[in-house]
């Protein structure tokens, strides 16, 4: 793929803000990888004779209250964030791009249909989908899954629904369809590869939405079961301890931020990458 | 039996102000290897007629009357069985070569699909019928061509590809909605020889739509001038040139600036084509006509034979056709 001023890759080294969220975004990853087989200290099993104890070369950043290594912690909630993250969108993005193409291509009353189903859950703070959503199948990872999932559906609904129709109106969907192909094959074959750039931006935005839901949602003890560590529990049991411990609840509250903010910038960065004419304009 | 027949056609179009009468009493036929043109200005009905025959018009549009293709109606044609039909039995070249290719696939691809599709042919017989096609357009390098992109093509190049597109399943009628309207001169008629030679030399039949008309006189056997959403004037194109009849025909004729002519102030139609979602009772040219009486107003004039196969539709017709066009509209 190449565009104006060199190839992608040559663009995407010039793009600081692209290049800033790449290397946080794939820090994140790299930690939760680590974690996967090695970790400095103990995350999950509890060593009471080690609790609270400052920073050092054994405990890169102290122990909690029952004597976990926060620093390992850290590295396992990034594998449950990630994991969340991923499927959650995953389930949003499949299920709404399909709704959203599939009204965008019947138009008429299944477009209205789909429209008013995304207006009536947007409806509902996502908060209180979860919450109900607990309330009838209980807390836990999968909960937390399946709610910020559902959540995505709409939101990758009406993006695709949006820009797809923007495809039909052009003249090559036109002339496709002068060449007697369905909508089905016309969908596959010009509407979804001329919106994919698009819906990738938003995948990456929705997975930055998608682990600040899962600390929220964790944060209430509604996501993650302990021992599994997570970002939103270690600041909700640090809570507790925040005028005894303040750096206890500054480390998970940091890890959240720059998450979050390498993948809107990696977001960001990708919509400048892959739609040339919105990066000449600035 | 005529290959294709159309019978009191009628297209409704929702708009905000309400129905839109854009196609009214359209009826013509068309016989194998014979080529029709259909001329007038923006918002006449023509491109609208076209989409009605294909099957695609716009969201919300209603259609009446009769499209005949051999024993089939068009318009009551399911959708799943249309979709076997373009393509493969009518085939539609569109205005805007340079945005009517997706941008994402490669030349060679988009020839293939309607051969893979209609034709069920295998990759590697698909992508040498593609090479024949795109040379027989006369693409210079069709071999290097067929994995280039659309951007990578000018826009003469463009319309030879949909043309061949267009070929590519053998139809018995070709569609060319305004095919050299995007084009600068040179490369116009060359597409149009293109055009016109391809037709007579795999026997298909022509419709050429255009608001062109000296693209219409040179290309075509008969002429259809649409006004209003209706026919006002067709016949023969040597009969209809010979002796335009209809004040509309005249004026349009008249404005068209000659090469070599003197230095003088084009002759103009006063006013603008009428509102499709308020169309008058009578003649839809009364409007604008000089020749305007209330019987025109009245009722919709009957089509009156003007020569053989040539008929138009004006009551006054010998008014019409004794004074010279650039007098009529002065």
């Amino acid at each position: 793929m190449s565009g104006p001023g060199g190839s992608f890759l040559a663009r995407a080294l010039r793009h600081r803000s692209f290049m800033l969220g790449g290397a946080l975004t794939v820090g994140m990853l790299g930690m939760a990888a680590i974690s996967l087989f090695w970790t400095p200290g103990e995350a999950i099993s509890l060593n009471v004779a080690h609790r609270m104890r400052p920073p050092s070369l054994e405990y890169w950043l102290g122990t909690d209250k029952f004597g976990r290594d926060i620093f390992s912690m850290l590295m396992a909630g990034a594998q449950n964030s990630i994991t969340v993250g991923v499927v959650a969108v995953s389930i949003g993005l499949v299920a709404g791009v399909i709704l959203g193409a599939w009204a965008s291509a019947k138009r008429g009353w299944i477009e209205e249909a789909v429209m008013r189903f995304s207006d009536f859950s947007f409806a509902f703070p996502a908060i209180l989908s979860a919450i109900m959503l607990t309330a009838i199948i209980g807390p836990g990872g999968v909960t937390s899954i399946l709610a910020i999932g559902i959540y995505n559906i709409p939101v990758f609904a009406r993006l695709t629904r949006g820009v797809a129709n923007a495809v039909w109106a052009r003249e090559f969907v036109l002339a496709a369809r002068a060449a007697g192909k369905g909508a089905v094959r016309i969908t596959i074959e010009h509407v979804l590869p001329n919106i994919l750039s698009i819906i990738i931006v938003q995948a990456t935005i929705s997975f930055a939405i998608a682990i600040l839901a899962e600390a929220a949602l964790s944060y209430l003890g509604l996501g993650t079961q302990p021992p599994q560590p997570s970002w939103g529990r270690m600041l909700s049991e640090a809570q507790a301890l925040i005028f005894l411990a303040p750096m206890q609840a500054i480390y998970p509250g940091v890890t959240i931020a720059l998450s979050v903010f390498g993948l809107n910038l990696l977001g960001d960065g990708l919509r400048d990458l892959l739609d040339p004419r919105l990066a000449r304009k600035r | 039996m005529s290959l294709l027949r159309v019978e009191n056609l009628e297209v409704t179009l929702q708009t905000s102000v309400g129905p839109a009468r854009a196609v009214r009493d359209v009826s013509f036929q068309l016989e194998r290897g014979q080529s029709l043109g259909i001329v007038g200005e923006s918002g006449c009905g023509k491109s609208m007629t076209a989409l009605a025959l294909m099957g695609l018009l716009p969201e919300g549009a209603t259609t009446a009357g009769r499209v005949m293709l051999g024993e089939d109606d068009l318009l009551t044609m399911p959708e799943n069985e249309l979709c076997g039909v373009r393509g493969n039995r009518l085939a539609m070249i569109f205005q805007e070569p340079m945005t009517s290719l997706n941008p994402l696939h490669t030349i060679g691809a988009q020839v293939m699909e309607p051969l893979l599709l209609h034709r069920g042919l295998h990759k590697s017989e698909a992508r040498d019928e593609a090479y024949r096609l795109l040379d027989q357009v006369g693409i210079p390098n069709a071999k290097s061509r067929l994995d280039n992109y659309p951007h990578q093509l000018s826009g003469g190049q463009r319309q030879r590809v949909m043309i061949a597109l267009a070929l590519s399943c053998d139809p018995d009628i070709l569609i060319a909605d305004e095919p050299t309207t995007a084009l600068d001169v040179t490369i116009q008629s060359q597409i149009l020889d293109l055009i016109e030679q391809l037709v007579s030399r795999l026997g298909m039949s022509l419709i050429l739509i255009s608001h062109d008309l000296g693209v219409i006189s040179e290309s075509v056997d008969r002429v259809m001038v649409m006004y209003g959403g209706t026919v006002v004037e067709s016949g023969p194109t040597q009969s209809l040139f010979h002796a335009l009849a209809h004040p509309y025909t005249r004026g349009l004729f008249a404005s068209m600036p000659r090469l070599g002519g003197k230095r003088e102030r084009l002759t103009t139609i006063p006013g603008t084509v009428p509102d499709l979602a308020d169309l008058p009772t009578g003649c839809t040219f009364a409007g604008r006509c000089p020749l305007v009486t209330e019987a025109c107003r009245a009722a919709p004039p009957p089509r009156l034979p003007v020569a053989d196969g040539h008929e138009a539709a004006c009551i006054h017709l010998d008014l019409a056709t004794a004074a010279r066009p650039s007098e009529l509209f002065s």
